[in-house]
């Protein structure tokens, strides 16, 4: 039971702080789809920099700082160029993808997988079977619920949901809903940096091409399971990381009678199933969707 | 003419944006931008056989562009042509390896129609899903495109796995010469019947019929429509298999024609490629035609590349992101807005 708890919190941490970027940028407004793009930046800078500079804090830092750029270049397309966020957003996670991949070829030559030589730190051998947590991950739940008194307890937290839901209302009592994207956006581009950082230096310690793998489209699907909420996107992620562990778990025990492609599959099918779930539960994208999701 | 000519300016306007950030990372990165500028400008248009080699590209990303175009102008965001395309090659390489003994026009047929369905059938869900519960049709197409990748490895290392095949990419057995569309090269009278068929078939589709036109103004005001009579949910599910026999039907001329064979994980860009054709081409079926050489005239330059300049692949991927960034912007930063004249 405790090596479960342990494994789905390994799991599901990356993707829980790139998924509280996601819950920002839905709370003011964005549909933000680059978040692949933003983590796989995240776990590619903290790995290399980790790499150069032997330092891990300069890792993370080199992170949140990519990942920020990054974030602030999709806020110039969407808020200023008037672009289709999504289409923005698909864009930019294409420009991660690519980008660490041209970056891996130009430090390291052949195309291929990195190594950091030290990881964060864990919390060591004082913790029983929790040892093998690391910091990004005890410090999770303090910043999910940090996040949630952000946004349901204060002053700014308010208006940014009021500059996502109607922002000719937010401007009437003097917010500036471009300025609140940006914050939103600039904030959730440091946690989707560091939920990179968490999957690359957090576990093995490697950066390959292309690891992420969809976790980051995962974690926007958290976003629409969760209803925008902090605390049901963390559940919502905290799911997807269990049905990916059960899969897991499944290939050792039945061994051959698992396919393996089949259960690798396993964490979209849940995917699809939580978004749908959700739209039924709540009512889904109306029929207006492209007015929407111009936001 | 004007509306039209000022699209087309701000396509290539943006365009153009993206190459300058393109260059920029390019330099960032250590690579000379000049130098890789030139490598896919020669790669892409001007070396020898060039425009053979982006034919080859570009038939199979007009086709899938044009299911693009019909989702798209629907309203719906239909980015999962990357399965559909997979699902529609499966469909083509199942056909084949079930009727082997049939005369090779039955089998081509059945091959590409089996592909189309495969196809339409993986569109058909998020379709679904989307107009029966409002369920994203984003995320359930993305990760439609994600269990498609597996299924295609499931498939190629399964039931359709070559048996003398080793190594580490699964691959079916190659499909026997007699129902081969096309060499290697992929540019045959047959394929290029079958797209531009297809291209005015879809051009009419859009331009000249009331599910056409029906589903233009649906993507721009659906209340309007249903208003009107029109039944959404049948427009739109129309709308999903339409653009995924599209792409299934492009899969299943990737394995018939050029490929030769179902290769786990062929062809990875292709569907945000034909995304990013009809996006540029402003959802045109018209303008796809010239978008979709320009395209494929980048996926050459994609395999030029690493073999000829020695230059990383990854640039042609940062290209097409880049432009995707850009192609969807309606205004211009306000420093640069032009004037308008006051007459």
């Amino acid at each position: 039971m405790i090596d479960l708890i342990v494994a789905v919190l390994r799991e599901a941490t990356p993707m829980i702080y790139v998924a509280m970027a996601g819950v920002l940028a839905q709370r003011a407004g964005v549909w933000n789809l680059g978040l692949e793009g933003l983590m796989i930046t995240g776990a590619c800078a903290a790995v290399v920099l980790t790499e150069q500079t032997g330092s891990v804090a300069l890792g993370l830092l080199g992170a949140v700082v990519a990942s920020v750029i990054l974030s602030a270049l999709l806020w110039l397309v969407i808020e200023k160029l008037r672009a289709n966020p999504i289409i923005a957003g698909l864009g930019l996670t294409g420009l991660g993808l690519g980008g660490t991949d041209l970056a891996v070829q130009a430090i390291y030559g052949s195309e291929g997988a990195v190594t950091a030589p030290a990881g964060i730190p864990t919390l060591g051998p004082g913790f029983g079977p929790f040892a093998v947590l690391d910091l990004l991950v005890v410090a999770m739940p303090v910043m999910v619920f940090a996040l949630w008194v952000l946004l349901r307890r204060t002053r700014f937290g308010l208006r940014l949901a009021a500059c996502g839901e109607h922002p000719f209302a937010a401007r009437s009592v003097g917010a500036d809903p471009a300025r609140m994207r940006l914050i939103a956006l600039l904030l959730g581009g440091a946690l989707a940096g560091l939920g990179g950082a968490e999957l690359s230096l957090g576990g093995l310690q490697i950066f390959s091409v292309g690891m992420t793998a969809g976790r980051g489209f995962m974690a926007f699907a958290a976003v629409i399971f969760g209803a925008g909420h902090p605390v049901g996107a963390t559940f919502a992620a905290l799911f997807f990381a269990l049905v990916e562990y059960f899969g897991i778990k499944a290939q050792l025990v039945f061994g051959e009678r698992a396919p393996r492609d089949f259960v690798l599959m396993l964490p979209y099918v849940a995917t699809v199933l939580g978004v749908w779930i959700s739209a039924r539960l709540r009512g889904g994208v109306p029929l207006s969707s492209v007015e929407m999701r111009d936001g | 003419m004007r509306g039209r000519l000022l699209a087309v300016g701000r396509a290539v306007a943006f365009v153009a944006l993206a190459l300058v950030l393109c260059g920029a990372i390019f330099e960032a990165a250590g690579f000379s931008a000049p130098d890789m500028f030139a490598s896919i400008l020669d790669g892409a248009f001007l070396s020898d056989g060039a425009l053979l080699h982006d034919m080859r590209w570009a038939c199979p990303l007009f086709i899938s562009a044009t299911g693009v175009v019909i989702a798209f102008r629907c309203g719906y965001f239909n980015v999962g042509t990357q399965g559909q395309f997979y699902l529609g090659a499966i469909g083509g390489a199942t056909a084949v390896a079930l009727l082997p003994g049939l005369p090779a026009i039955l089998v081509i047929i059945a091959a590409l129609a089996m592909g189309m369905l495969f196809g339409a059938l993986w569109a058909f869900w998020p379709g679904w899903l989307r107009i029966r519960s409002g369920t994203d049709e984003v995320i359930t197409t993305l990760m439609g495109n994600f269990i498609a990748v597996l299924l295609l490895v499931w498939v190629t290392s399964g039931p359709l796995k070559d048996p003398s095949g080793s190594g580490q990419v699964t691959a079916s057995p190659p499909v026997p010469p007699a129902f081969r569309i096309s060499n290697d090269g992929g540019v045959s009278p047959i394929i290029l019947g079958i797209t531009v068929a297809v291209g005015i078939a879809a051009w009419v589709l859009v331009n000249r019929t009331a599910f056409g036109v029906l589903g233009g103004l649906a993507g721009r005001n659906p209340v309007m429509v249903t208003w009107q009579g029109a039944r959404l949910s049948r427009l739109g599910l129309g709308a999903f298999m339409l653009s995924g026999g599209t792409a299934g039907l492009a899969g299943a001329m990737e394995v018939l024609g050029p490929d030769g064979r179902l290769v786990s994980g062929f062809s990875p860009a292709h569907g945000f490629t034909a995304v990013l054709v009809g996006l540029v081409a402003n959802l045109s079926i018209s303008g796809s035609v010239i978008v979709a050489l320009f395209f494929g005239g980048l996926a050459s330059a994609s395999l030029y590349l690493p073999v000829i300049a020695g230059l990383p692949s990854a640039a042609i991927d940062m290209i097409n992101a880049a432009i995707a960034l850009f192609i969807t912007s309606r205004a211009w930063p306000s420093r640069f807005r032009f004037r308008r004249v006051a007459r």
